[in-house]
This record gives C-alpha cells, structure tokens and sequence, in this order.
C-alpha cells in the first residue's frame, strides 16, 4: 500500500468520525471537518494545481476560502511568468516559500505526492493529462468541457472510474440553488413530460485578422503549449483566446455546453446517455486566426423522444441558459440565480418526501474537498460531463460534414458513417499519445 | 468534316442559349430615382448590378426631372412592374403619379424602400405609411412614435422629439430580430456590416411593419444608445414593402455598398417584396460576427478556380477559398460522386509543386476525414517532405493508414 492511500483512508476515517453515518443527501459542514481552529497540516488535503491561468488562480482562489481545508503545495504550468504569479499567491496564503512549481506535467505527478490536482489547461491537453492525474489516482477537479474530442472523452472515463478517484467537473452551476431547483421541479414533473428543451450558450466572437508571427514571450514554453495539437508559429494568441481556435477547442459552443447542456440533462435524467440524431449548422468566421463558429445551432434527438436545440443565444427566443418545456409549462434557467416559468406557481412547489431529490451541493469547491474526505461520489461527476461535452461535440461533427449524425449512445459510435467516425478524435502530434488506463 | 464542325458549333450555340434561358428574369424592377439628398447618380447603377446578379430581376432606371422640371412626361409604367425601387427623395410627384403608385401597391406590387428614400414627402400620409418609419424634413411626433428596441422587444416611444439622427460612417453590427422572416431565414442573427450611416430616432406611423434587423447607435457624438431598426417588412394593401435604411452611397465605391450583408438583405428583400417568398440561397460569404466581408466582385467561382485560388494560400491572407472549399464539401455531402471530383482537385494541389505548404496543410486536414483511398497514395509521397510531416501523420492517422 502506498503512502498515499494510507493517507487517504486516514482523511476518510477523519470524516466518518465527525459526520457518523454517510446518508444521501448529505452536506458535510466545512467546520465539522475543519474540527475546529487551525487544522494541523497533515490533516489538510494536499492539492496541486496543473494550469494556472485565470481559470486555474478563480478555482484555487476559492479552495484557499475553504480556511484549513486544502494546501496547495505544487504549481505546474508552461508560463514561467504566470507560475511565478500563481506561486506569490500559494507562498502568501502558506505563509512560508516551499510550494513547488513544475513547467512540465510529467515530473509535476511524477515527482508530488498529493491528495488532489484541479487541473484547468486548454482543451486539446485534456485528455492526456486527465488520464495520466487519474492514473497516479489523484483526485481530481477538472475544469469543463472535458474533452476536445469524443474518443478523448471516453479515455478520461475509463481513467477515472478504473482509478477510482474522486472526480469533480468545474460545472459548478449544479451547486447553485436556481439551476437545481430548476432541474429537480422538471424532473419531478411540475412542467409534466418534458418534450422540447432549449439550450442557449454564447454568441461567438468577433475576428482579430491573422496577427503576424511574434516572438515567444519569455517564460513561455510554446512547444510544450501546443503539445498534441499540429504545431504552429506563435501569433501572440494563447492564453483565454485558445478557445476560438478549432485546434484547441470548439469555440463557445464546447466551451458552455458542460454548463448548460449539463443543466439540461440533469433535469430530465439524460446525464447517463446520448441523443440518437444530431443535425446542425454553423456560420464560420470568413478570415483570419479564429476558425470556431460563431453561430450554431444544433438539433437533437434522444432515444425517450425528447428534442434539444442547442444554439447561440441570439438565435433562441430567451436567450442564454436552459429551457425545459413539458406538455404543462416550462421553465427557465440561466445564471445570475435566474429561474423563471410559464405559470409562476410552478416555482412554489414542494418536492415531497417520496420524489427524486436531485443531489444537492451549495458550495462546489467544499463538496469537492467532502468527498475526497468521504469517498463519495462529487456533484458533478465524470460522465455526465462527457455526455454533455459528446451532444455539443458530436453537433460539431454534423456542422462539420453537413450530415444528420446518427449515434449509438450505449456502443458510442456513429453509426453508418466512416467519414464522420473520423471526426470523433484529432490525432495527436508526435510523440504525445494518451497515456494506457 | 468542316459540315460536322458547323453542326457541333451550332448545337453549342444553341446549348449555350438554353443554359443562359435558364436564368432569364422572372421579375420586372424599376427604380425610381432623379433627385436625392445622397449621390443618386452613383448608387442606381450599383442598385441595378446587385439585383441583376441574381438573376432573377431585370431592372429599368425612371430618372424624374430636376427640381421644377416638367412632371409631364415622368410617366411611369407601374402595370409593368413587380418592383418598385425608391431612390428618391426630392420634389413632390405630381397627384397622378402619387395616386399611381398608392393603386401599384394597393394591388400588390412590391417596393423597395432604399435608405434616403424614406426621407421623401413627410405631408404624404400614404407614402410614410409605405415606409413605416423615417426622419428629417420636419417629421415629430406628430408623424407617428420613434421605433426601436429595448431587450427583444420592438418599443413604440410616443415622446416628442424631431425624427432622424446620424453620426459619422462606421462599422456596426446588425441584429437579426425576425430569423423566421423569408428575408431573414437562415442568415447569421449577428454579422459585421461595414462601414455606413446609421440611422436613428425614426419614427413614423409604423402600420403593419415588422422590424427585421436593429443595430446598435451608440452615443458617440450624441447618438441615441439604442437598438434601431435597420430592416422593416410592411404591408400595405396587397403590396410588400421591404425597407433597408443601411446602403449610404457615397460617391458609388462606398463599403457599405459592397458588403456582402447590405448585397445580400437587398436581394433577398427584394425578392420577397416582389413576390413573397425567397429562392435564393444564403450565400456563403455572408459575414458574420466575426468580421465585415466586402464582396469587391460578386462572381461566383467554380471549383477549379477555388483550388487554383487556395494553392496560393500564405498565412495572413483571406482563408475564404478554403472556408469556400469546406462548404462545397458539406454541400456535397451524401454524394459520393461529387465528393470524389473535390477530392481529385485537392490531390492535384498537393501534387502541384507550386501550390505553397500552408494551402497544402489545410487540404490536408480536410482530406484527414473526407477523403478515400483515392488520395492515400499522394500523401504518403507527401511524407518526404519535413514541412508537411505532422499534417501528413495526422491526415494518415485519422484516415486510418498504418
């Protein structure tokens, strides 16, 4: 046994010991973890972070909320500049100059021991690095969508449920009251069967031309940035603006589909499967370096019946978030604690005893720090991200070809469709491969 | 020989006349003009260019007579017509002309309300009634409430206040507010247009008028912060109405002339208020957000001249003919056929040694899933070369070669 799940099983009975009996649902109260005044540090989860630009520093900014609970003991990014930045932070909150900082993943997980990695890196690196976190058994927060492509997608389940590690998708609109309320009133019928839902994700942004080809800033390991992605010369477009190139990611439309879509699914019990048809279009930007639809709009279909149009927010009558219209209302959900319904009665229900109670978290970073205590499965697991991530990747895959995409949702393939199968993965430059599970 | 040399020449002539047949006119335009506060002079040819290239209208040009000239013999024939096209605004018509034109719409016929147009005859009830909206020459609230947009919604703003605003020309982004329209089916919702007058605080009776397209006016040098209608369908009678404010001309070579969203809503407005409906195909040049795409010359090109196009590709220029070539593959799509004469012309540009590697690169990557065995034995030649050798292993990877 090594010295890491011996730790482990030491936090777990730490946390059995103060909440008795695990019953679901369960809020574990941070203090009854915290057992009170300062923590001693062996009894903190260890955490490391793999990407520390602005998504990465916004998640560990609110674990290091969570007083007592985590220490972050290890940095690694390819940005010397943004580390050093990310390190002043750890150093600060630690208060003491021993976190250490990795430019290279391989010798971060080689070399740390750690309870936990949150893990925010461009998409086209998701699925090598998820794997290999899930293979050193880490626990795991993972910043959304989390795959660039489907066959990636189901390497990183694999990873994780064969590991056995604690996975928590930085999806965290589960853990606001409004989009939970929202999903457990549809899935308990309060709109009846649901037939139609709307999903509505950014509209994309405007073009910037092809900037010329720059030096390197300092500090910034551009090789190891673009790893399996085809290499290209750097034209100052990397950090943030990533996600409107189709190399690293699928533009507004990936980038939201693990917030929304996700919303979507949960409320009608889709999050364990896929639709069975997929058609759609998209409008691509004419010129320059940015190459994501800026427009799409996508239809589905799933096995029950249920149709999902999942388009960019001005082309849906309200806009952003998640629609849900059953054969006795709707509702709707988007962010800032937004729910509204076709009879306002409808937000007024109860959800009795004997209904579905959909898991409920308030606080997204502390459920995660829960379960890597308790062993229980986080808000936001693996594969519902990846089911969400797939219905937005696989309306990729129709925009792309121009086809009605046909999908086996339990063998995950397209069916009768060689041409578009090929869609479902991006081959990796050499000599990167995803790592064996 | 020299008989069988004639017949094959004339059955090409004949053959040549039939394929041009194909697209003769289906409807008759007239475009009214003569007096203007904008360059009349240099927007008619251009009007009458973007509605012949679709091929489905033939226009007319009436020029009416200068500032107190004599209305005797402007006469026009509205019978004739599916289209009335309104580049004017000047002197008053005459009773019969305006009585004339008020009977051409009341019985069906289709205007075209074209930007300073609607400026014209603010005392003509009937006309701003056409027109839904419109500003300047001493129009207030008296003329009817200003009409913009607040959120989703069109507002109807009764306040006083003269009518008419611009600022100085810019780019500015137009909203799509009807995706259901025929006009308006199927474009973009958000796309760049370029550089043009954007008008503002209109207001008018707005009668049976649905605003199709808002843009934003900032407040820049007092503009109003709201979004204004840019493209309204009216009815008026039996007739429809499609009202454009965009298009300031310029001296002719104006931006917002040759933007291929300003070309594109006017033939497709124009259609529709010809006929009521939309044949023609969103073309896929139409700008999106992402950027104003100016449409200098609007031929479309064939699928060699795209490839011929794309092998001189160099990072920085335009990717259209490879945002073109990817469309004619969707296009294609299900037609095995014609996917493989696409492919055949991408394989000749990488086999061509002048085409340069990065049109190369991006054919290859297209190739990575669209293409057959056809095209394998090409790129494996390709892997020699070391600027090429990622894309080729990506493109033999995902097509399966060992």
């Amino acid at each position: 046994m090594s010295m890491k799940s011996s730790r482990r099983k030491f936090l777990k009975k730490a946390a059995s010991a103060v909440t008795g009996t695990l019953v679901f649902p369960y809020i574990i109260p941070s203090s009854s973890l915290g057992l009170g005044g300062e923590t001693p540090p062996s009894e903190k989860i260890l955490m490391g972070v793999i990407g520390t630009g602005s998504q990465g520093m916004s998640n560990m900014r609110s674990f290091m909320r969570l007083k007592d609970q985590v220490r972050f003991v290890a940095l690694c990014d390819v940005d010397a500049k943004r580390l050093e930045a990310a390190k002043a932070v750890v150093d600060k909150v630690n208060r003491s100059n021993d976190c250490r900082i990795y430019g290279d993943f391989r010798e971060f997980l080689e070399k740390e021991k750690l309870d936990a990695v949150l893990i925010a890196i461009p998409d086209h690196w998701h699925g090598i690095i998820y794997t290999a976190a899930a293979n050193k058994k880490l626990d795991v927060y993972g910043e959304k969508p989390i795959c660039r492509t489907i066959n990636d997608g189901k390497v990183i389940v694999q990873a994780v449920k064969k590991n056995g590690i604690i996975w928590q998708t930085g999806s965290w609109q589960r853990s606001e009251a409004n989009f939970h309320r929202g999903a457990e009133l549809v899935i308990n019928g309060r709109i009846g069967k649901v037939k139609y839902i709307e999903v509505g994700l950014p509209d994309g942004v405007r073009g910037i031309g092809t900037p010329p080809v720059q030096e390197v800033p300092e500090g910034l390991d551009w090789e190891m940035w673009l790893g399996p992605a085809l290499k290209v010369p750097y034209r100052g477009v990397c950090h943030w603006n990533w996600r409107w190139i189709l190399d690293y990611s699928g533009g507004q439309l990936t980038d939201w589909a693990g917030h929304h879509v996700d919303i979507a699914n949960w409320g009608t019990g889709l999050e364990y499967t896929g639709p069975v048809e997929i058609e759609g279009t998209g409008f691509y930007p004419y010129d320059g370096i940015y190459n994501a639809p800026v427009e799409y709009d996508i239809t589905c279909k799933f096995a029950n019946g249920i149709i999902m149009r999942i388009a960019n927010a001005s082309r849906l009558p309200k806009g952003m978030g998640t629609v849900w219209y059953g054969d006795l209302g709707w509702i709707h959900v988007d962010r800032g604690n937004r729910i509204s319904a076709s009879d306002p009665k409808i937000l007024e229900e109860t959800i009795g005893e004997n209904e579905i109670h959909l898991y409920k978290s308030t606080d997204h970073f502390q459920n995660f720090i829960d379960c890597v205590r308790t062993r229980k499965e986080a808000i936001a697991p693996i594969e519902p991200a990846y089911r969400a991530i797939s219905t937005a990747l696989l309306g990729e895959i129709a925009m792309t070809t121009g086809q009605k995409i046909y999908w086996d949702p339990e063998k995950e393939e397209i069916i009768g469709n060689p041409n578009a199968s090929r869609l479902l993965g991006r081959p990796y430059r050499k000599p990167w491969t995803l790592p064996e599970v | 020989m020299k008989r069988v040399l004639n017949i094959l020449l004339i059955i090409s002539i004949i053959l040549l006349i039939f394929t041009d047949c194909k697209k003769s006119p289906h409807y008759r335009a007239l475009i009214i003009t003569g007096q203007n506060s904008t360059d009349w002079v240099a927007s008619t040819p251009v009007l009458k260019q973007i509605l012949e290239k679709t091929g489905i209208f033939e226009c007319s040009i009436l020029i009416s007579p200068t500032p107190g000239g004599e209305w005797d013999k402007f006469r026009p024939a509205w019978d004739k017509y599916n289209l009335v096209v309104l580049n004017y605004n000047g002197e008053k018509w005459p009773e019969t002309i305006r009585n004339g034109f008020i009977s051409y719409v009341n019985n069906g016929g289709g205007v075209l309300v074209y930007h300073s147009a609607s400026i014209a005859f603010p005392d003509w009830k009937e006309y701003n009634e056409i027109c839904g909206i419109s500003g300047w020459d001493n129009r207030s609230e008296k003329d009817g409430p200003y009409i913009y947009f607040r959120g989703n919604r069109m507002v109807l703003d009764s306040s006083a206040g003269p009518a008419g605003w611009h600022g100085e020309p810019r780019e500015f982004e137009v909203r799509i507010r009807n995706t259901e329209h025929p006009v308006t089916r199927g474009l973009p919702v958000r796309w760049m247009h370029a550089k043009d007058l954007l008008y503002a605080r209109l207001r008018g009776p707005a009668k049976n008028m649905e605003v199709l397209a808002t843009a934003y006016c900032d407040t820049t040098g007092g503009g109003t912060g709201r979004d204004e209608p840019v493209m309204m369908a009216i009815t008026y009678g039996k007739g429809r109405v499609f009202h454009t404010t965009l298009g300031f001309p310029g001296d002719g070579t104006s931006p917002a002339l040759q933007c291929a969203g300003f070309i594109t809503t006017l033939q497709r407005g124009a259609e529709w208020a010809a006929s009521g409906k939309v044949t023609q195909p969103v073309p896929r040049d139409f700008p999106t957000v992402s950027g104003v795409v100016l449409r200098t010359e609007m031929k479309p090109i064939t699928l060699k001249e795209e490839i011929e196009n794309l092998a001189k590709y160099e990072i920085g220029m335009s990717t259209r003919y490879y945002t073109g070539l990817q469309d004619r593959i969707k296009k294609a799509a299900g037609d095995p056929d014609k996917l493989l004469e696409i492919e055949k012309m991408m394989v000749k540009l990488l086999e061509n040694d002048k085409a340069t590697i990065e049109s190369k690169k991006l054919v290859l990557r297209e190739l990575s899933w669209m293409g057959t065995d056809y095209c394998i034995p090409t790129i494996k030649k390709l892997q020699e070369n070391a600027e090429l050798k990622d894309e080729v292993d990506f493109a033999l990877e995902r097509l399966g070669v060992k």
